[in-house]
């Protein structure tokens, strides 16, 4: 209490030790009131501001709904509950549910800057107490400038990740535990909490088992060899583009390129056409000219398969190719010179000097080639549909995990929890993998932490 | 105007912490039409959803609808089969239709979710054929006005067959006869459960059992003894080489239609929507119903009635309505077969000359009396994907056909009993 | 030992020469096709009675809206290019040159969340566009374009970032710059090739998605040449294949000449950006 009766003391350095810091921050229970009281008037009015204005903008956001849906409720109401009157223009269940993500992020926004609020305060009102110079309004501005750079130049591109990535992700997550599928679905009905039933239904009833399970081996099979291979054409074409004394290297390069160059959604339509089993090129002129039978692309699963893995070499290997001629190009040419002295013959140098170094300068660009045909949705959905159909299960027999879920969210008789289940578990494999990996990486080692 | 609200809240959010505002520019002010209910007698418009590149006709009677009634109708072109999904998500949000067009099957599915509102009176589907009646009939309500009705005939090559066969068997020896050329005699998508289910419900197959009107969807006769004679009559086809392999999958009916169009193929079963192509590519196109199977009965193609039907976030019931009536009455539907081959479901107009001197229309109208209509109950759903499955492990050789159609039968069983819980 | 290098050449060439027939046969057949009348495919490269009429077709907006998707493209990619190029430079600089809070996580955590499918909450995007307005309009594209670019080009740009000398930044500071002016004058300048490379990433990625675009643009003349395309060749029992071909040709074009363009940076801008990684 002294310290607010006395508050002149900076210059007088009394002998009773002050409590700003405490003052500041427990007024600022009340956002600017502890800046006032630290006399940072122009800052208080501006906390004060923004509080309010975030308040009162956001106050039918959270407690009435905002009316994303065709009811008159929302908000963190409308997360919890879902919804209670079902109907066309009552309760919507997802549309309350995302708007009430919707809330919770920017609530989520809000608490952060009300802690960092008091923080404020209470540094202040510490330095205060220490009896350091207070900073100018300016000071404090550049100051801001100086410090807060990263931050102010960052929140565009954390404005945009935030609803284009996190918000997806918790709807999904949240999906996961409810009971929506095309049937109990608004606006007939409401959609409910359920807890864990999606996840022991992937594993409870046979025909979603077998399918998992049948998916998600061809889904790793597909990564492994789609991904090596692309990698070892990429490599093989970029060293030998790369030797010494080629003529015509620019002509070759850049004919190479072309299949990376093409859009890879249309080259995979054309790759469509051109495997079609009665008019395609591969059947009517390519094969028999080779004297070979034709082979039924379509409806045969290890035809596809194969087709698929070939493609997939076709379009990724420019892009492993291209990186790996930068590379090469940095390999010191004594080590090659010294190999040579010690009468080593052209394949031990690949193999001890330049496919080491290849693979080691590039590895965490080459863990994302894994993950990208993982995740490669594109491909398997134009080339064939996931098909042909295979016995026992609801996916087709090119199918991997991404473009099952898509079918089991976007197909026909949609059945979004479950759908949600399993990207959730597909997410984990991923997530734990590439963590692991980028963790590994030199960047995120040889880096002082702050 | 709540839409506005939330951008200001959203971006003032944001703005708090400095960032663009930019997010928030494209308020849409259009989408504040719900007014509703107060000066219900003059909506400022209403809005039907129409199939792609057919709209002309439908835009034409909307113009002498407006002149008359002072009601704009606004036509919007929407691929038919991407309509539900779309009403699905655009009707809550308030952007959806007045007015949606879907094949009569997806209705029940459709009316189940809650997104269509029934008819107010039936009486005024009076001018339609029962059949086209029965087809828009969900759970005791007439759930639209009926547009078109298909389905598949026999689609013949003049210049490569004279008439049209009575009988499968006859087709059956003229593909084996010309087999050897090259051609083929007969092409169907029959691992495609819409055109198979003629030959497995003409073997004494169905869906569900009719039970007093209603269908009891526990009662599945895809499996029964007729039903697997009609799985192996397929198969013959494929196995013995009378179909080409490319036949089957997704690029099956770009393959019927080329080697057809190419003169490879001398009759093709198919609907009414294919005849457009088909003469465009100089086709000199016969049709008649679908030859009688070998045990003597007709194949038992499954009707569709592209239905318009009101969505359930419309306020403009009653002018929805008063449209569809006038879009589907006698003069327009008969203008709607001129311009599109949409042959239509009016009583009145079936002895019109017009439409029997059209031989394909003909030959919908004779076929239509063997056929059975799809049904529309939502379980209908659960069938397609597991039957074309079957299907084409038959077609392909895989797995017999008892296997195939047990397999068929328990999945839809299954999924059908999974989400009735 | 310099006859072994001759063979070696000759076996490279006859290995090049065969590459570049795989990888150029299915481009020449699309071409011919393009060329061929009617409606359907073939199997032959050099069509006999080469005709222009697909390509004026495809121009004609009584018989394609092609034009329209066409127009709606170039315009979605170049918007989409120019902000993801800010967005992403402006981030990788920050996070190669500054120390804040979350600095070492936050990156690798946006880049891993962003692997998981969004299949299922395609339809919380729309929700989220109706409550903002933006459903149906280009700027919603371009933001989720945008915003799906930042994780993984900010990787490759701080990476590039990092072979920059940061005694260029602090040379910099002594004369008084300000931290954008440093950025904008110093840096920027210096990073072209991972400018070029992350450019266009940005400008073909409308051109390979279907799945957003069908989602967000709701009325057909605002699609765009994927869905638009896609929707040609899909259509189980109307498609016209030549159609499609001359389409597929045009759609590439403008990327094709983009590639090559910036060909000569992306050696340098992939290395460096990946593999300082």
């Amino acid at each position: 209490m002294a310290a607010i009766a006395n508050p002149k003391s900076p210059d007088q350095r009394p002998d009773k030790p002050t409590n700003h810091a405490r003052n500041a921050g427990l007024l600022s229970i009340i956002p600017g009131l502890g800046q006032l009281y630290n006399k940072q008037y122009a800052k208080a009015v501006a906390f004060f501001i923004v509080v309010v204005s975030y308040f009162a903008v956001n106050y039918d956001l959270f407690f009435k709904g905002a009316g994303a849906g065709p009811g008159d409720r929302g908000g963190l109401w409308g997360l919890i509950t879902l919804g209670e009157v079902p109907g066309p223009r009552n309760d919507h269940s997802i549309f309350l549910m995302v708007e009430g993500i919707v809330a919770l992020i920017l609530l989520f926004f809000g608490i952060a800057f009300y802690v960092w609020n008091i923080r404020d305060a209470y540094r202040v009102g510490r330095a205060r107490d220490q009896h350091l110079n207070l900073p100018s309004f300016q000071m404090q501005l550049r100051n801001l400038r100086d410090h807060g750079f990263p931050y102010l130049m960052l929140i565009p591109s954390l404005i945009l990740l935030v609803f284009t990535v996190i918000l997806p992700l918790i709807f999904t997550f949240l999906i996961a535990f409810t009971n929506y599928r095309y049937n109990n679905a608004p606006p007939a009905k409401l959609v409910e909490w359920v807890g864990f039933e999606n996840f022991t239904r992937i594993f409870e009833i046979d025909i979603f088992r077998d399918t998992f399970f049948g998916v998600l081996g061809w889904t790793l099979v597909w990564t492994v060899a789609s991904t090596t291979g692309v990698i070892a054409i990429g490599i093989f074409l970029a060293v030998i583009l790369n030797q010494e004394g080629l003529r015509f290297r620019r002509l070759f390069r850049s004919i190479l390129i072309l299949s990376w160059a093409v859009p890879a959604f249309i080259t995979i339509l054309i790759f469509r056409s051109m495997f079609n089993e009665s008019f395609g090129v591969f059947n009517t002129t390519i094969l028999p000219a080779l004297g070979l039978d034709p082979v039924d692309w379509f409806t045969n699963p290890t035809a596809t398969r194969s087709a698929l893995v070939l493609i997939q070499w076709w379009l990724g290997f420019p892009f492993i190719m291209t990186l790996m001629t930068g590379v090469l190009q940095s390999i010191p040419g004594d080590l090659y010179e010294a190999a040579t002295i010690d009468g080593a013959t052209i394949f031990d140098k690949f193999r001890l000097i330049t496919l080491p170094m290849l693979l080691f300068a590039t590895a965490p660009i080459l863990i994302t080639q894994f993950t990208f045909n993982f995740n490669n949705f594109n491909i398997i959905y134009l080339f064939n549909g996931g098909g042909p159909a295979v016995p026992g299960q609801t996916a087709g027999g090119t199918d991997i995990l991404i473009s099952w879920i898509y079918k089991l969210s976007l197909g026909a008789n949609p059945q979004y929890g479950l759908a949600a289940a399993i990207t959730l578990i597909l997410s984990f494999f991923i997530m734990t993998l590439a963590v692991i990996q980028f963790r590994r990486t030199k960047s995120f080692k040889d880096e002082d932490m702050i | 105007m709540k839409m506005k609200k939330m951008v200001a809240g959203l971006s003032t959010a944001v703005f708090a912490f400095g960032a663009l505002a930019a997010c928030g520019g494209g308020t849409d002010n259009e989408t504040s039409n719900e007014g509703g209910s107060s000066n219900e007698n003059k909506p400022e418009k209403i809005v039907i959803w129409e199939d792609i590149e057919k709209s002309e006709t439908t835009k034409e009677v909307a113009k002498a609808f407006e002149e008359e009634h002072g009601v704009k109708v606004e036509v919007v072109e929407v691929q038919m089969t991407d309509q539900k999904d779309k009403l699905a998500l655009d009707g809550p949000a308030g952007k959806g239709p007045d007015i949606v067009l879907v094949p009569h099957d997806q209705l029940g599915t459709i009316a189940d979710q809650g997104h269509l509102t029934p008819i107010t009176d039936e009486g005024t589907l009076d001018p339609f054929t029962d059949a086209a009646k029965s087809a828009v009939m969900f759970d005791g309500q007439a759930y639209g006005y009926p547009k078109s009705v298909e389905t598949p005939v026999l689609m013949y090559n003049k210049d490569l067959m004279s008439e049209a066969p009575a009988s499968m068997d006859d087709l059956y020896k003229l593909s084996n006869d010309v087999k050897a050329d090259g051609e083929y005699g007969f092409l169907a998508l029959w691992d495609n459960f819409y055109f198979a289910h003629g030959v497995i419900a003409g073997f004494g197959g169905y869906v569900f059992q009719e039970d007093g009107g209603a269908l009891d969807p526990m009662d599945i006769g895809l499996n029964n003894e007729g039903a697997v004679e009609g799985f192996e009559y397929i198969g013959k086809w494929y196995e013995e080489g009378l179909f080409p392999k490319g036949l089957i999958g997704e690029s099956g009916g770009q393959a019927m239609d080329q080697l057809f169009t190419e003169k490879k193929a001398h009759s093709v079963m198919n609907g009414p929507w294919a005849v457009a192509g088909y003469s465009d590519a100089g086709v000199n196109l016969g049709a008649a119903p679908m030859p009688t199977l070998p045990n003597g009965e007709p194949i038992k193609t499954f009707m569709g009635v592209k239905t318009y039907a009101l969505s359930a976030y419309t306020e403009n019931q009653e002018w929805a309505e008063m449209f569809l009536q006038e879009l589907t009455n006698e003069e327009n539907a008969l203008a709607m077969f001129e311009a599109y081959n949409e042959i239509p479901p009016v009583a009145a107009l079936e002895s019109n000359e017009t439409i029997t001197s059209n031989e394909v229309a003909k030959a919908v109208f004779d076929q239509a009396t063997n056929a059975i209509p799809m049904p529309n109950i939502p379980e209908m759903g659960q069938v397609w994907e597991p039957m074309a499955q079957a299907l084409q492990l038959v077609a392909t050789g895989k797995q017999d056909a008892q296997k195939s159609a047990d397999d068929a039968v328990k999945v839809i069983e299954q999924q059908i009993q999974a989400n009735n819980q | 030992m310099k006859k072994q290098k001759r063979i070696n050449l000759a076996i490279s060439y006859v290995i090049l020469t065969l590459a570049s027939i795989i990888i150029l046969y299915p481009m020449l057949w699309v071409l011919g096709t393009s060329f061929n009348p009617g409606r359907t495919i073939t199997s032959t490269i050099i069509p006999t009675n080469p005709t222009l009429v697909h390509y004026k077709n495809l121009f004609d907006l009584t018989i394609s809206d092609y034009s329209l998707w066409y127009v709606n493209t170039l315009k979605i990619a170049f918007i989409t290019m120019a902000l993801a190029v800010i967005l992403v430079t402006i981030t990788g600089y920050v996070f190669s040159r500054y120390r804040f809070v979350g600095r070492k996580n936050s990156l690798i955590m946006f880049l891993v969340l962003q692997m998981v499918p969004q299949f299922v909450a395609i339809i919380a995007i729309y929700v989220l566009l109706n409550m903002l307005g933006l459903l149906d309009t280009h700027t919603a594209l371009i933001l989720l374009y945008a915003g799906g670019a930042i994780p993984m080009n900010t990787y490759l740009a701080k990476g590039y970032f990092d072979t920059i000398p940061k005694e260029l930044d602090e040379a910099a500071r002594m004369d008084g710059a300000g931290h954008l002016r440093i950025f904008w004058q110093i840096i920027l300048p210096l990073a072209k090739p991972i400018v070029a490379t992350i450019a266009l990433f940005n400008f073909m990625g409308p051109f390979n998605d279907f799945i957003l675009a069908s989602l967000v643009l709701r009325s057909p003349e605002k699609q765009t040449l994927a869905v638009g395309l896609y929707n040609m060749i899909s259509r189980q029992f109307d498609n016209n294949f030549t159609l499609f071909a001359a389409g597929a040709v045009l759609s590439a074009l403008p990327i094709v000449i983009l590639f090559f363009m910036f060909q000569r940076y992306f050696v340098s801008g992939l290395t460096a950006g990946g593999t300082k990684g």
